[in-house]
């Protein structure tokens, strides 16, 4: 132990230097007593009030002054302890509430994501609708357009074959009235060669 | 002019005597009782608020108190919790009994060979007791360094019981010949500037740098005291 050994040295460089003190003492008052620290008439004295002092001393830190420093240093520890646990709670709870506030927040954005997703399918769902719909109606009016083209189309050329067919036959019967005038000489009226045809045509069915 | 060493004289205050032992309350014995009073003020007085956020003196006198306490609890250890007033009420005493020692026209009853060696003896002694109750035979083992070879054992033990035995008068001597020669080295300087008149202006600077050094050894020496009081503690309860 260095401090230990600086500290004897010390001790007794500092004895020396009283020793000298002593001499010194002794030098200039040669018949008086060397040092009155070694006077021992005056010893009994300082160590019975020592004794006393020391004790009343002793009792009075003990029993008065330490409980109450005592005391007060650990009522600042317990507030201090108190205070962190405070603090670790406060900070739990301040973890727990950011938690809840980051699964508030992805949930939240979740949803509008959800939202957003509902939304355009609708939208797709309800632009395709639309647009089959027209589909469906553009489809329905061509085909109502062709149909009546179509029938348009039929119509005239039916049109158009019965009133050549009844052109070719007032032609026709005219001339077989003509003709039968001219050869037979009768009076032939289109009717009956109409019924004349007809009676002809079922008898070739037939 | 006076002696240096004059100012240690003790005057009797109050002549008292008890079964023709003189037992005089003399000028030792009243700043003794001073310090008490100083003492038993400070740790009182300073800790009256009670305050969470101490103020000046509430902070001087925990740092007091936990100072001797971490000492303690370095030096000796759990054990040692029993013996913190003792050692708290020594290191005051020391402590303001030095440093009110320091007021001109004080006297430092440190400076007192038989106050100090009552004292060291008293912790001795102490020391020893508790020692020997605590281990029984077995604290004679603290004369034997653990792992001495036992061809150096009969060289070592002498040397151990000697400088076991020495350990009263190396701690009373420490404490007394530091504050006398202080105060000797003092008055002489406070001499010198008697002696030479306007040239004393240069033992006067040179004494007030001295009052500053002393009231450092004054508090040094309270706290050498008081540690080495712990480390022989530490010695009786735990054999090295």
């Amino acid at each position: 132990m260095t401090v230990k050994n600086f500290i004897g040295v010390n001790a007794v460089l500092y004895f020396y230097i009283a020793l000298g003190g002593a001499q010194a003492a002794t030098a200039s008052d040669a018949s008086g007593p060397k040092l009155p620290q070694l006077d021992i008439e005056t010893y009994a004295s300082q160590i019975f009030w020592l004794i006393v002092t020391f004790i009343v001393l002793y009792f009075l830190v003990a029993k008065i002054a330490m409980p109450r420093i005592a005391e007060v240093l650990e009522g600042r520890q317990e507030r201090i302890e108190d205070d962190l646990d405070k603090a670790e709670t406060l900070k739990k709870e301040a973890y727990l509430v950011k938690v809840e506030y980051e699964k508030a927040l992805s949930s939240a954005r979740e949803e509008a994501h959800e939202a957003t997703r509902r939304a355009q399918d609708e939208i797709a769902k309800h632009s395709a609708e639309v647009e089959a719909l027209a589909n469906q109606k553009v489809a329905n009016m061509l085909k109502d357009a062709e149909d009546r083209i179509d029938a348009a189309r039929t119509e005239a050329s039916s049109e158009k074959e019965t009133v050549t067919d009844t052109l070719e036959q007032n032609v026709a019967r005219d001339i077989i009235g003509d003709t039968v005038k001219k050869l037979v000489g009768i009076n032939v009226s289109p009717e009956d060669v109409n019924e004349a045809i007809s009676l002809t045509l079922k008898g070739r069915v037939r | 002019m006076a002696s240096p060493v004059e100012q240690f004289k003790l005057k009797s205050l109050v002549p008292f005597e008890l079964g023709g032992v003189d037992l005089s309350y003399t000028t030792s014995s009243l700043w003794m009782t001073i310090t008490v009073v100083c003492v038993t003020a400070f740790l009182t007085l300073s800790m009256r608020g009670g305050r969470l956020v101490p103020g000046r003196w509430q902070s001087m006198a925990e740092m007091s108190y936990e100072f001797i306490a971490n000492m303690i609890r370095e030096n000796v250890g759990a054990e040692g919790r029993k013996y913190f007033p003792f050692i708290f009420t020594l290191f005051m005493f020391i402590l303001v009994g030095n440093l009110v020692g320091m007021i001109p026209f004080a006297y430092t009853f440190t400076s007192q060979i038989i106050v100090t060696f009552a004292m060291a003896a008293t912790i001795f002694i102490g020391v020893t007791v508790i020692g020997l109750v605590r281990h029984g035979l077995h604290f004679f083992s603290l004369f034997v360094p653990s792992g001495t070879p036992l061809i150096l054992a009969p060289l070592l033990i002498p040397i151990e019981v000697i400088s076991y035995f020495v350990r009263p008068v190396s701690l009373s001597v420490r404490l007394f010949a530091n504050m006398m020669a202080g105060h000797t080295m003092m008055k002489v300087f406070g001499g010198f500037t008697v002696l030479l008149g306007v040239l004393g202006v240069a033992p006067i600077i040179l004494l007030v740098a001295l009052t500053g050094f002393e009231i450092m050894v004054a508090v040094l020496q309270a706290y050498v005291f008081t540690v080495l009081t712990c480390l022989y503690l530490n010695d009786a309860i735990h054999l090295h």
